[in-house]
């Protein structure tokens, strides 16, 4: 990650802030702060998704489902997470027979990898910023899209006809939804005339109409609400929730890729589809709903951001309590039919109006 | 798409109505029914040794012993094997044998499930509720009046 | 046809005026029938074991004996035997039985495959139990036992206590065969017996096309428990009624109870009192309710893929089921609550106060039942899962023996609570919800109809055991400590249970226990569909027929 900080001549807040309190400068600066945030960042994520996986995950399902779910240990049952990461851990990681021995391993580490790398352009507020290279929204799509590669090395490695359908699944998949969500952020890109993550939040903070003192914003899920509703669906498809979450598919193919999985492996699979699903709302609060802009002072931004991506999160979930899963052929026929076709209509009608408006 | 921001108003309906139908049992005692059948209670004050109760176990989970005077000596009951269709209960001309309400019971090997007739005694009534006044009213159709005051502890 | 006269089928043949059913049919028969016999259910025929096919083709095209319900296999003294109980979906009053002895040394008969599909699994069965050879059928192989099983346990020379010993040569690699499909464009699939989707059990031999299903075949048996045998070691008075709340265990106990008491009770001529059977008919519709709630559930599970929201809404209903039948019977799944000649309790004291939560729930229901519309039916996404896969036509349905709401689901009219009344739902006012879209989706919805018109007998059971007169509360008729039916009188009686026809067939021996009890189970037959369903569909399509059919392996492999 440091190579392409020092690539990058653009602004890096974190890394300059925590350049400076160490006292250093230069290169130094750079790549001890770019390690140093890298971690920190990488970190709150972990944390994150610590919090959502054993606890927040539970608690969401099992409100949506007229249950308590875990209260027993801790204040709110909070400490199931500490329990869960134990149990988890100390569970025998069991390799079985004729897999694919280094594709195997790779797989789970891939996945979680490819999430946190996205992590690294996203401008979260409050100065926690990591990297802002001009394509920063080009990289964030590319490191998404090595977890498609994890997928397939666990479906084909397992050795297990299950796993195999699944990775096959979740390669269909992100080819058909990956394509209308970059389309559809590309209409973003037209609107803001740059990829440049930091500018896109610029862009977005100006404001868009002032209705009786309040000023609404530009946030481009209320410049262009039809780019956003598209959005989100198809970013449901790329981090395999429901109504798209054919990949897993337990009735059907067992839990697909991560069918062999177990112990710490498993635990990264389950990490790596979490932080997926926090990166797709990290793009989805800086695309779409201004960052870590929100009332109050700008110190508060982190803590917008994060109420933006659980909001994204909470949203997953909620479709997980009611929305039913499609086949995977009508999967594929929605998003290479529906999806895309309706992503460059979107495109079309954005650059027409940005043309002939702006 | 109606049909699924349907389905979806639906459950968020219920997510923020904030009720729950889980019963927090361990903290919580659960509401029995009277009429429920749980692990079994025996006095060997009432028992006349007749084997009725032994003869109608659909599963044999009830053995009886006796001496060669046809005194009753041991009464073990298989309560892991039981199925607890209350046949016993049922064919008892003297209440000797009853369900209780009580449905717990716990221990590391099956065999130590096989409960002898001190141990029958002993299985406490859950939250009081003595099945005889329960299921009294209708006991008339299956067995003669019970002699005295039932007194199981 | 002048053989759809009506017929009162409780009493014991009536060739009262005119000619009975059974001088019709054997007229028709002619030279086929070698003698006649009468079991309390229906004239039986008794023919050569080569001549099956041509009797049952006359029966089925001729007569209009469309529904194969049941085959009873049983070795006697002299004989092996097999008993095809034919029923009319039009009218299931009208039975046949086509009783088809074989020798002892070899005994090899005729197979009905070609006229029912149906025979196929009811004849693996009796080959697999009994050891009787059909001859001429598809796939005659072993369907509850596994492959190696050495003998058949219910033939009378089967030495129970004989070790089962498989050599590891035939044991090593029971997957051995499963490559099959390697090399060529097909993949073979094991689903189960240890599958999220399979409700249980069961094992699916699927192979597959990319993701298509090219072909499915189940196999069953993993949770056969010798149910038929246990009863057969039981008393009729007492020992046999748990079992049956043990066969579909998926809270259907009192449907369950009520085939075995229907049955026992035309065999030793048993009244009942008529409150009783107002109290069976509503514990039973409480059944139904509870048991469909899960069905519908579970299905939901089944496509909606993870733990939903409409899974735990429809068993928080069923919980509400299950706490009046708590009340009203004592156990929560395995109620022992219907005896011979009426039931065991009366209703719980205070009798307004259970009225009062029975009426509660059913005050609830409708709303309940709305959320599950918005949840399950009247979603698109549901919709194009459902609608039009999974697509049993009505021929086929019957062709398979296929009852109960598959049946329904599949525009086939045929409820034997109305068109073979028991208890007391003759007298009551509901109707038999039907949908003919054949699909997954119509067995769905015929489920959620049910509940509606299982709520409307209720309610009506209700009122009327609340203005029942007190003097007249008998719920048991005066029946004897030991019952012994008389020697070799036979009887095959249905009821309809919560996943169809459960059908029994109680020979008795002169003895106290049941010469021969046989288990007509509607899941068996049921699941005999599903090839038929799935082929050609998505692996998901195949996993929402399992679910549609409803299935418990408890059942299915008794």
């Amino acid at each position: 990650m440091g190579t392409l900080l020092l690539q990058s001549q653009t602004q890096t807040p974190l890394v300059d802030t925590i350049a400076g309190l160490l006292g250093l400068d230069g290169l130094l600066g750079a790549v001890v702060g770019g390690l140093l945030g890298a971690f920190l960042i990488a970190n709150v994520m972990l944390v994150t998704t610590a919090v959502a996986g054993p606890w927040a995950k539970r608690k969401i399902t099992a409100s949506f489902t007229d249950r308590i779910a875990v209260n027993r240990i801790g204040p709110f049952g909070l400490l199931i997470i500490v329990a869960d990461a134990v149990r988890l851990m100390s569970k025998e990681l069991i390799v079985p027979d004729g897999v694919d021995r280094p594709a195997w391993d790779l797989a789970p580490i891939i996945l979680p990898f490819s999430a946190l790398m996205g992590f690294a352009v996203i401008p979260m507020g409050s100065g926690v910023h990591l990297a802002d290279p001009e394509a920063g929204l080009v990289y964030a799509f590319a490191v998404a899209s090595i977890a498609s590669l994890g997928l397939v090395m666990a479906g084909y490695s397992s050795n297990n006809k299950y796993s195999l359908l699944g990775g096959l699944r979740s390669v269909a998949q992100n080819i058909a939804y990956e394509i209308p969500l970059i389309v559809t952020a590309a209409s973003v890109v037209i609107f803001t005339g740059s990829l440049q993550m930091s500018e896109i939040v610029a862009v977005q903070a100006e404001p868009l109409v002032t209705v009786a003192g309040i000023t609404i914003p530009q946030w481009f899920a209320f410049v262009n609400p039809f780019a956003f509703v598209l959005f989100l669906a198809a970013n449901l498809a790329e981090v395999g929730r429901n109504p798209f979450d054919t990949p897993e598919a337990p009735t059907e193919i067992v839990g697909g890729y991560q069918t062999e999985y177990s112990s710490i492996y498993f635990v990264l699979f389950y990490l790596g589809e979490f932080i997926h699903i926090f990166l797709g709302g990290a793009l989805i609060a800086t695309l779409f709903l201004g960052g870590p802009a929100g009332p109050g002072p700008e110190a508060l931004g982190f803590v917008w951001f994060t109420i933006k991506i659980w909001a994204v999160f909470l949203f997953t979930q909620w479709c997980r309590s009611a929305v039913p899963r499609v086949r995977i052929d009508q999967l594929i026929d929605i998003g290479w039919k529906g999806m895309l076709v309706l992503s460059f209509a979107n495109l079309v009608l954005t650059a027409i109006i940005v043309g002939v408006i702006v | 798409m109606i049909g699924i921001l349907k389905g979806m108003a639906t459950t968020l309906k219920h997510a923020m109505d904030g009720q729950t139908f889980t019963v927090e049992y361990p903290d919580v005692a659960p509401e029995v029914s009277p009429r429920f059948r749980g692990v079994h209670k025996f006095s060997q004050e009432r028992c006349i040794w007749c084997r009725q109760c032994e003869n109608v176990c659909p599963n044999d989970t009830i053995q009886i012993v006796q001496d060669d005077q046809r005194n009753g000596e041991q009464y073990n009951l298989h309560i892991g094997q039981c199925i607890y269709c209350r046949l016993c209960e049922e064919v008892c001309p003297v209440d000797a044998i009853l369900l209780t309400q009580n449905f717990e019971f716990t221990a590391d090997t099956k065999n130590e499930f096989v409960y002898n007739k001190e141990q029958l005694k002993n299985v406490p009534w859950y939250k009081d509720i003595d099945p005889l006044n329960s299921r009294n009213p209708d006991r008339g159709a299956w067995i003669g009046e019970g002699e005295g005051e039932v007194d199981y502890q | 046809m002048s053989l759809e006269e009506p017929q009162d089928s409780d009493q014991d043949q009536p060739a009262v005026e005119g000619r009975s059913l059974g001088d019709e049919l054997a007229d028709l028969l002619g030279d086929h029938v070698l003698s006649r016999e009468e079991h309390l259910n229906a004239p039986g025929f008794v023919i050569r074991p080569d001549e099956v096919q041509d009797v049952l083709f006359k029966l089925r095209d001729e007569a209009g004996f469309d529904h194969l319900s049941c085959v009873t296999a049983e070795e006697r003294s002299n004989r092996y035997e097999s008993i095809y109980h034919l029923k009319k979906y039009d009218d299931p009053t009208q039975e046949a039985s086509v009783v088809v002895p074989t020798d002892k040394d070899n005994p090899v008969s005729q197979s009905a495959e070609p006229v029912y599909r149906t025979a196929d699994w009811h004849e693996r069965e009796a080959y697999d139990l009994v050891g009787i050879n059909y001859e001429g059928h598809p796939d005659m192989r072993r369907i509850l036992l596994p492959e190696t099983w050495k003998g058949h346990p219910l033939s009378r020379d089967y030495e129970q206590d004989r070790p089962q010993v498989v050599p590891l040569r035939e044991h090593a690699n029971p997957l051995e065969d499963d490559h099959s499909g390697d090399g060529g464009d097909t993949m073979f699939l094991n689903i189960g017996p240890h599958h999220p989707a399979t409700h249980g059990v069961l094992h699916l031999k699927t192979t597959l096309d990319g993701e298509q299903v090219a072909d499915v075949e189940s196999d069953i048996g993993y949770l056969h428990r010798c149910e038929e045998q246990m009863c057969q070691q039981s008393t009729y008075r007492h020992q046999i009624m748990p079992y049956p709340d043990r066969w579909d265990y998926i809270s259907a106990g009192l449907l369950n109870e009520w085939a075995y008491a229907r049955a026992a009770e035309d065999l030793a001529d048993i009244e009942v009192p008529e409150y009783a059977q107002i109290i069976r008919t509503m514990g039973a519709e409480l059944c139904r309710i509870a048991a469909h709630m899960l069905a519908v559930g579970t299905f939901a599970l089944d496509v909606y893929g993870d733990f939903t929201a409409i899974f735990m809404y429809a068993i928080r209903d069923r919980e509400k089921t299950q706490n009046i039948l708590e009340d009203l019977t004592g156990q929560r799944l395995m109620f022992n609550y219907f005896r011979l000649g009426g039931v065991v309790w009366d209703l719980p004291e205070p009798r307004a106060e259970f009225f009062e939560k029975i009426r509660d729930f059913l005050d609830d229901l409708p709303e309940a039942l709305e959320e599950y519309h918005d949840l399950i039916s009247a979603n698109e996404i549901l919709q194009i899962r459902t609608v039009g896969t999974g697509v049993l036509p009505e021929d086929v349905a019957k062709s398979y023996g296929a009852t109960g709401p598959v049946a329904r689901g599949s525009g086939i009219d045929y409820d034997l609570r109305r068109d073979d009344p028991y208890g007391y739902y003759d007298k009551l006012d509901w109707d038999v919800a039907v949908e003919d879209g054949c699909d997954n989706y119509s067995r769905l919805l015929v489920r959620l109809r049910e509940v509606e018109e299982s709520a409307k007998i209720i309610e009506q059971c209700v009122d009327l055991l609340e203005d029942w007169p007190e003097e007249d509360r008998t719920i048991q008729s005066n029946v004897p400590r030991t019952l012994k039916p008389e020697d070799d009188t036979e009887v095959y009686r249905a009821v309809e249970g919560a996943k169809g026809e459960l059908g029994i067939y109680i020979r008795s021996d002169g003895t106290d226990k049941p010469g021969r009890f046989k288990i007509r189970s509607p899941c068996f037959s049921n699941l005999q569909t599903l090839p038929e369903m799935s082929q050609g569909e998505y692996v998901p399509d195949l996993i929402a027929s399992l679910g549609s059919l409803d299935i418990v392996l408890g059942e299915v492999d008794r």
